[in-house]
């Protein structure tokens, strides 16, 4: 979340930010298929390329959020599908704990999005983001649930180190 | 379900409502059923108690009696410095919370539950330390020092001076002035710990045993066996409750319950709303990061903490960023037992523990796991393979 795109996104419409979290071996490849296909889809998405589904913990995406992303969204394999056999069932059972959990601390649970996209709907995949996004921008900027906390375009304060905390009281 | 009395004169007196619990350790350690029990003994005063593992039959005397002021919690003494019972058969008095956690270390493999025998005791609220003598100084009207017991009985905190006169005030009263039980006994559902192998107190003792007797139920087969033990071996006598007696105890049960669901909901609209997160943080936000939450949880056992990894939250940053305070929540939040020993420990005054216990109350309506209950319910996400949307 470049400054430049910060600025870009004041002035024009606001645009939500999409993490999406893609499994290497079916959604990566249904992106890619996508892309070769020259489908026009929204490019609010950052895509990070990790080998499975199961591989996310579950962490990574509260911190996804806390880095300034609207939406995070979790794309895997189809039950079965998975190339190492019992990632995504994994996955599935950590998003059934997620929501709830992000309910309970204050963001949306709608915020978070977990689907299965296998590597030759490209079709899906296209769908899918537009749909996202016009998710996103009923649910506007993260910033209105995180507060003093969110990063990136909503965020007003910046957090010192403890090491510039003690250097200011000194100087 | 039993009334059960020690046989000893001396034991009687020195213990609660008949001296039962002790009697039960005292015969379980005599019959070399265990190695030792690990009980609150009493300090320099009332207000003060510390774990101790006892071995003799006069260490059991000694901690014999009922203490209210003790913010212990024994089952991560037991991982820490008995090495988890691996090889030490333990008999342990235990509060619900204390059995819950006992209950929850022993489904992560972090306390050996064959070697624990659970002796349980009902707890209606323990309260803090520093404000029960400011209490005692403000409600009583006497010198805190004076107090030799206390005992909690029908809604009142009854104390007892070294005159011998007793004076008593009603628990709501001291509650509405912001005294009585820690904010976490307050919200507290478990007063009668059915997870433990046997539970003694002296609700549902009536008639002519009233106050001299202990309630003993019995729920597994070690229970049984600690029970048959002190009995064979002379220690103590049972006789069966009457009906009105068990009637009474589920009644005193179901009110606790209730009231624990009025405080539930009192102090977690403190953080209702639409702004819930930010309202968390202005609180959480506090925090030094000395990391007494982490050392006092029964539930976060971890050698390596997630927390200390550069990628999860830069470290030594004050406040600490959200991701610290979040991932507790979500690494205990399922689990936690509402002991209150993060909240006890920390020197910031961050309600951790109402925060935690909050988090817990909306997963468990997601998930239907209660956390401690009992051994067979399988840890969320532990199952996961059985599940497919």
């Amino acid at each position: 979340m470049s400054q430049a795109e910060a600025a870009q996104s004041s002035e024009q419409e606001w645009e939500p930010r999409i993490l999406t979290f893609c499994c290497n071996w079916c959604s990566y490849a249904g992106a890619d298929s996508a892309g070769t296909s020259r489908m026009q889809y929204p490019t609010n998405m950052r895509i990070i390329r990790i080998m499975c589904s199961g591989r996310l913990n579950p962490m990574f995406i509260v911190k996804g959020f806390l880095s300034g992303a609207d939406m995070v969204m979790m794309l895997g394999c189809h039950f079965g599908d998975c190339h190492y056999l019992k990632g995504n069932f994994a996955c599935n059972a950590r998003m059934t704990l997620l929501k709830p959990y992000l309910q309970a601390i204050g963001i949306n649970p709608e915020r978070l999005y977990w689907n299965q996209i296998s590597a030759s709907e490209a079709i899906k995949f296209k769908e899918t983001m537009e749909n996202i996004v016009k998710k996103g921008k009923e649910l506007g900027p993260i910033a209105n649930e995180l507060g003093v906390h969110a990063q990136g375009a909503g965020a007003q304060t910046s957090k010192k180190t403890a090491k510039a905390v003690a250097e200011d009281s000194f100087s | 379900m039993f009334y059960g009395k020690a046989t000893d004169q001396a034991t009687q007196e020195r213990g609660e409502c008949g001296g039962a619990v002790t009697a039960i350790l005292t015969a379980a350690l005599e019959q070399n059923l265990v190695d030792g029990a690990l009980v609150i003994k009493r300090s320099e005063s009332i207000y003060d108690g510390f774990p101790f593992f006892a071995t003799t039959k006069e260490e059991i005397a000694e901690a014999s009696g009922s203490l209210h002021c003790a913010p212990t919690l024994s089952a991560k003494v037991i991982k820490n410095y008995l090495d988890g019972a691996r090889d030490t058969r333990i008999a342990v008095t235990c509060k619900p919370c204390d059995a819950r956690a006992i209950v929850e270390m022993g489904k992560r493999n972090q306390i050996n539950m064959d070697n624990i025998y659970m002796v349980g005791v009902n707890c209606a609220g323990t309260m803090p330390p520093v404000p029960a003598r400011e209490m005692i100084r403000k409600f009583y009207e006497i010198d805190p020092d004076d107090v030799v017991k206390e005992e909690i009985a029908k809604g009142k905190l009854i104390i007892q001076t070294k005159d011998g006169e007793h004076k008593e005030v009603s628990i709501d009263t001291l509650e509405k002035e912001g005294y009585g039980r820690r904010k976490n006994c307050q919200r507290c559902e478990f007063n009668i710990p059915r997870m433990a192998d046997i539970a003694c107190g002296n609700w549902g003792v009536i008639g002519p045993d009233a106050g001299q007797a202990t309630f003993i139920e019995v729920f597994t087969d070690k229970g049984q066996k600690l029970l048959d033990t002190a009995t064979s071996s002379g220690a103590l006598t049972l006789t069966d409750a009457p009906p009105e007696g068990i009637a009474l105890r589920e009644k005193l049960d179901g009110i606790m319950v209730k009231m624990a669901h009025k405080f539930m909901d009192a102090q977690f609209a403190k953080y209702d709303g639409d702004d819930k997160f930010e309202k968390m943080f202005a609180d959480l936000d506090r925090c030094i990061l000395c990391r007494n939450c982490i050392i006092n949880c029964p539930i976060c056992y971890c050698e390596e903490c997630f927390t200390k990894k550069d990628y999860v939250m830069a470290q030594g940053t004050l406040p600490p960023e959200p991701m610290f305070h979040l991932t507790r929540l979500m690494h205990i939040g399922p689990s936690c037992v509402d002991c209150g020993q993060c909240e006890d420990g920390c020197p910031a005054e961050i309600p951790i523990a109402m925060i935690t216990h909050m988090v817990q109350t909306d997963l468990q309506k997601a998930t239907g796991y209660v956390p401690g209950r009992s051994l067979e319910d399988p840890i969320p996400l532990s199952e996961w393979e059985e599940v497919q949307e």
